[in-house]
């Protein structure tokens, strides 16, 4: 596996992976946006317009149709929160020609690819207004369509709560009055601002060293002057807020979030040992969370925690029943007490540390999670081979799992109760 | 050993059946550092009726017992199962569906203690009234997230629409109420009948070592007295009609779900033929609705359908349906417009579609090989249909424009359809200030 990183115009990288393992090839390029609430909205309806066509396949029909004649070459334009950024993305995955035996499509699929972005579908020079309009109302249908999925509608609403002020609060698909507000002049000038100064990054991973080159980015956008650099994002010291939020909705079973927070930054040296002091609390089923809350105690089918690396949080979710509200509480308290004052095993440590070497040497048998990872070391500014960072995982021992773990301190508490059922704290 | 090649996916399959009945398949994948192994027994959610052999009775054991058996084979007198695993530093999980229970694992090192662990839980299952009374709760709660979901919800009204008696109409993990009633003696009923080796197999993936995989599980793997197993499901006479046309619902939704089901009455295929089947149906189903098709964008320009809409075909060999799924402002008249499409497909149907549709599925198909656990899956999947995963694309190929034309006029048929709803609620607000 070979792996380079090319400058070939201001802000513009290109990312190669050149392996041979896989079937297919993946090909995206990414623009990373500050995650903002003016043009949180914009960036997303802008992934959807995109994926409606280019100039040459002037209709989502015509895109299709094309995508499968290139042997069902996978596009998707799509949006994602990292941190607090926003990065709107055009990936293209496709067979290889070595096994479709077939030599004519690949450049093709390259040159789709590189429409999508630089050749949209415009009618003077403006995206199509019925489009714009048609997408707008599609977008909105996916935003309120969030209420559907429980479990997740609770993780957002707490960190919605628990970062009330922060970027981190933004819903990435964006807001529904704003998305109103788009006109396609104004998705247009957004458009055309973002290409001219966002970070953009190509990261390919494949066969073939002379597939992608710089010719996939056109000339006028190589040499542009003020790049949006996105700050780190913030992480606060002190003052938490200590929210406790119950919401009634139409469930039969109660959806639990538990958000915390750590001052140790990804940067900083014991940010490894929060990783492991979190996958030995709630990261997996030999978890203490889900040995006490599940196995133990029968409380929940699912319960563990996320650490979201950008901001240090540490996220947990348990689906339980809502009159076992405070007895669950109660387990989770305990178990952060006994992570803080050292009462866990050595071999809960060692086993945490092969669950996440494990996890990390799995990213090389993946084109997507190959991409994936190397965006994440592009956006957090880590210089660290996979070996270097299971190496780091290595060295972390009891003590400094201890002293990370007394940097956990809680900060909401989100519950999502049935209408019906009265729901008493101190029950 | 035998090696079965398939030239034209260059790729080869090594099967070998062990002195103690087990039956191992290994799939060399070089170069990957993840190594995968799936122990399967054909026994699922609809195998809640059977009888061990043709002079035994009939048991009947309550809704949910398959998944059930599947959480309590986890138990071990001494140290629980996941913590072996973890000390491996290996992933363990496990899944029921309608007609398996399948265990495995993932790991980059200590593959073949693993394998032995892996076997060796599955064959020796460890279960007391203490700590199948201590599972009620949990998979109480598994299930209570389910009832929570408007997909699954949608999905499973469908499904007891179609069907009358066929026991795929009942949800896998089964009720609350059901799982009550689950006693050891049940489970283990299930387990002597269910999990013989005559019953499972075993599949491995990854860069390996043949040998030392065939030693591993021929050391691991216990002697079963009886290999010959005589067991048959039962399952009562399924009507060709559909139970009931519609099936409404509410829920907390922004939309309404809709849910289109098309009951197969062409069954009994195995091997070539029913995979040949299924990629026929699952092709007219591109045609007529996925994102290339006329249809799909008249739906989507007058705004009854968005990104979620699409459609795929199920089935084995009792029992097989199509559906086609979305979210729409207007079920009712989407669903008039769908039926309309049943009579009148000449308009959307061609060759030179079809020649395109099959060259995307050879694409996907390729592509998916890329994945360990979609070799794993997919081979075990169809290993139960007297199918093998590598033979697929000579399949695929076969297909010509003449099956597409047969699929469609048997089995597009309003008659043999029922429609799905959630309705959202009403006043479907969170009480709360802001946006979200």
């Amino acid at each position: 596996m070979d792996i380079s990183r090319e400058r070939i115009g201001n802000g513009i990288y290109l990312n190669k992976v050149i392996t041979h393992k896989f079937k297919s090839n993946l090909i995206s390029i990414n623009l990373i946006r500050p995650l903002e609430r003016s043009e949180v909205s914009l960036n997303s309806l802008l992934s959807q317009v995109l994926g409606r066509g280019t100039t040459d396949l002037n209709s989502k029909a015509k895109l299709e149709r094309k995508l499968e004649e290139l042997y069902g070459a996978h596009l998707s334009v799509n949006i994602s929160k990292r941190g607090e950024r926003q990065v709107l993305r055009i990936s293209m995955e496709w067979a290889d020609s070595r096994f479709t035996k077939d030599e004519t499509y690949e450049k093709e699929v390259i040159k789709v690819f590189r429409d999508i972005l630089f050749s949209p579908q415009m009618e003077d020079e403006r995206f199509r207004e019925s489009l714009v309009e048609g997408e707008k109302k599609n977008l909105i249908n996916k935003i309120e369509s969030k209420v559907n999925d429980k479990r997740t509608f609770a993780l957002n609403r707490c960190i919605e709560e628990m970062c009330k002020g922060e970027a981190f609060s933004i819903y990435q698909l964006g807001y529904v009055e704003d998305v109103e507000g788009i006109t396609s002049k104004s998705l247009t000038d957004h458009y055309k601002s973002i290409l001219n100064d966002s970070q953009i990054e190509i990261i390919y991973v494949g066969k073939d060293k002379s597939l992608i080159d710089g010719s996939l980015v056109p000339e006028e956008y190589l040499d542009r002057k003020n790049i949006v650099e996105v700050p780190r994002e913030y992480i606060p010291n002190e003052n938490f807020q200590k929210n406790h939020i119950v919401e009634k909705e139409d469930v039969s079973q109660g959806k639990l979030v538990v958000g915390y927070r750590s001052n140790i930054p990804y940067e900083d040296n014991l940010y490894s040992a929060l990783l492991l002091g979190n996958e030995i609390f709630g990261g997996g089923p030999n978890s203490k969370l889900f040995k006490d809350v599940r196995e133990k105690n029968s409380l929940a089918y699912y319960v563990g925690t996320n650490l979201i690396k950008h901001k240090s949080i540490i996220l947990l979710d348990a689906g339980i029943d809502i009159k076992n509200y405070q007895k669950t509480m109660d387990i989770i308290q305990t178990q952060l007490d006994d992570m803080k004052k050292g009462d866990f095993q050595d071999e809960d440590m060692e086993i945490a540390k092969k669950a996440i070497k494990t996890s990390s040497q799995s990213i090389i048998d993946s084109p997507h999670l190959m991409g994936e990872f190397t965006l994440g070391k592009i956006i957090s500014k880590d210089g660290r081979s996979l070996d270097m960072m299971i190496d780091d995982i290595e060295k972390v021992s009891r003590e400094d799992i201890i002293a990370a773990m007394n940097t956990i301190t809680l900060d909401t508490i989100y519950f999502m109760t049935a209408k019906e059922v009265e729901y008493n704290e101190g029950n | 050993m035998k090696a079965i090649e398939n030239k034209s996916l260059s790729e080869t399959i090594y099967f070998k059946e062990l002195s103690n009945g087990i039956r191992l398949f290994y799939f060399p994948k070089k170069d990957f550092t993840k190594k995968y192994a799936i122990f399967t027994t054909n026994y699922g959610s609809i195998n809640n009726r059977f009888r061990i052999d043709e002079e035994s009775e009939i048991i009947s054991l309550p809704e949910g017992i398959a998944h059930f058996l599947e959480h309590k084979l986890f138990e071990d007198e001494d140290e629980d199962i996941f913590t072996k695993f973890a000390q491996n530093g290996a992933f363990v999980n496990a899944y029921t569906n309608f007609n398996q229970t399948s265990y495995l694992f993932y790991s980059t090192d200590n593959f073949y203690d693993n394998l032995d662990l892996l076997v060796n839980f599955v064959q020796n299952p460890y279960i007391t009234d203490e700590n199948v009374d201590k599972e009620k709760g949990i998979i109480a709660q598994e299930i209570e997230m389910y009832v929570d979901n408007p997909k699954w919800r949608v999905f499973f009204n469908c499904l007891k629409g179609l069907y009358h008696y066929h026991p795929v109409r009942i949800d896998i993990a089964g009720t609350v109420d059901s799982i009550m009633e689950i006693t050891k003696d049940d489970l283990l009923t299930a387990y002597r009948t269910f999990y013989n080796p005559s019953n499972m197999v075993l599949f491995v993936v990854g860069d390996l070592d043949m040998e030392r995989v065939v030693n591993t599980v021929e050391s691991a793997g216990k002697k079963y007295e009886i290999t010959n197993n005589k067991v048959s499901t039962l399952f009562d006479n399924e009507p060709r009609e559909v139970r009931t046309r519609i099936v409404e619902d509410h829920m907390s939704t922004s939309k309404p779900l809709f849910y289109l089901g098309i009951k197969d009455n062409n069954l009994g295929q195995k091997g070539a033929e029913a995979v040949k089947k299924d990629i026929i149906t699952n092709i007219i189903l591109d045609m007529l609705f996925s994102d290339s098709s006329d249809f799909y964008h008249e739906l989507y320009d007058k705004g009854l359908i968005d990104k979620s809409f699409g459609a795929y075909y199920t089935g084995k060999d009792n029992y097989g349906h199509s559906f086609i799924i979305g979210q729409t402002q207007d079920p009712k008249l989407l669903n008039s417009l769908i039926l309309e499409v049943f009579k009148d497909y000449n308009k959307y149907i061609n060759n030179e579609n079809f020649l395109r549709i099959k060259k995307k599925e050879i694409g996907q198909f390729l592509m998916g090989f890329n994945s360990i656990e979609f070799i794993a899956n997919n081979l075990t999947d169809l290993y139960f249909q007297d199918f093998l995963l590598i033979d697929y694309l000579d399949v695929l190929n076969s297909i010509d424009y003449k099956d597409i034309e047969d699929r469609l006029k048997e089995h597009f048929d309003e008659e043999y359809t029922t429609l799905s709803i959630i309705w959202p609620n009403n006043g479907n607000d969170l009480s709360r200030d802001g946006d979200i």
